[in-house]
């Protein structure tokens, strides 16, 4: 799968001619793979070290998040701030969706309560909750740098 | 727990990641990690002491 150099849907009409990088987009795909498993953007648009470079930080910062006890943040009801918590982490990808299974289970992600009956896993009384969380939040937030670095790397921005 | 350790490695970890993002020439890549991590464990430290007194 590589960058789309055509203009995709949304019925624009700037012109693709214009000089380099004008009028490009990139595959929502690569966009989505990029962002669920770390480092595959890099990796699919040939930059290879880059790409384990990205995947190894992303992954040790969020194994590390994990093994500090740190908590991954999942919406709260009457807690509209946790939204932004949980969308940062949620940049983790599949390391955060594989954490949410492993916390609550397949049963617990697809109760009633979805999404407000998750848990983040984590012990708070541990010594390294709060470094834990930091890890994580963190290791999400460089993920969604990367989808953005992928972006602008598909559409000729970057090289 | 060393906090101290962890403060290192989650620096370390953010160095590299911004080296990568945001250069790519080595000799450029090497100056921002650099930068960047002395910037994260030094400024801490700093602050850390400067803090101290508040009690």
């Amino acid at each position: 799968m590589t960058a789309d150099k055509s203009r995709g849907g949304g019925g624009s009409s700037r012109s693709q001619s214009e000089g380099d990088g004008e009028g490009r987009s990139v595959s929502k795909a690569l966009l989505f793979l990029a962002w669920l498993i770390p480092g595959l953007g890099h990796w699919i648009l040939g930059k290879r070290v880059r790409a384990l470079v990205f995947a190894s930080v992303i992954f040790a910062a969020f194994v590390t998040g994990v093994v500090l006890d740190g908590e991954i943040a999942v919406p709260q009801q009457n807690s509209p701030l946790s939204w932004f918590f949980a969308l940062g982490c949620l940049g983790n990808g599949i390391l955060y969706l594989l954490r949410l299974v492993w916390v609550n289970g397949l049963d617990g992600l697809l109760s009633s309560a979805f999404p407000y009956g998750l848990h983040g896993g984590g012990d708070p009384v541990a010594a390294g909750f709060f470094y834990g969380k930091t890890f994580l939040y963190t290791a999400g937030l460089m993920n969604l740098l990367v989808v953005l670095d992928v972006h602008d790397i598909g559409i000729g921005e970057k090289s | 727990m060393d906090h101290f350790l962890l403060l290192v490695w989650h620096a370390l970890l953010v160095a590299v990641f911004f080296a990568f993002l945001w250069r790519s020439d080595a000799r450029g890549r090497k100056i921002l990690f650099v930068k960047t991590f002395l910037i994260m464990v030094v400024g801490a430290m700093a602050l850390g002491w400067l803090m101290f007194p508040i009690p």
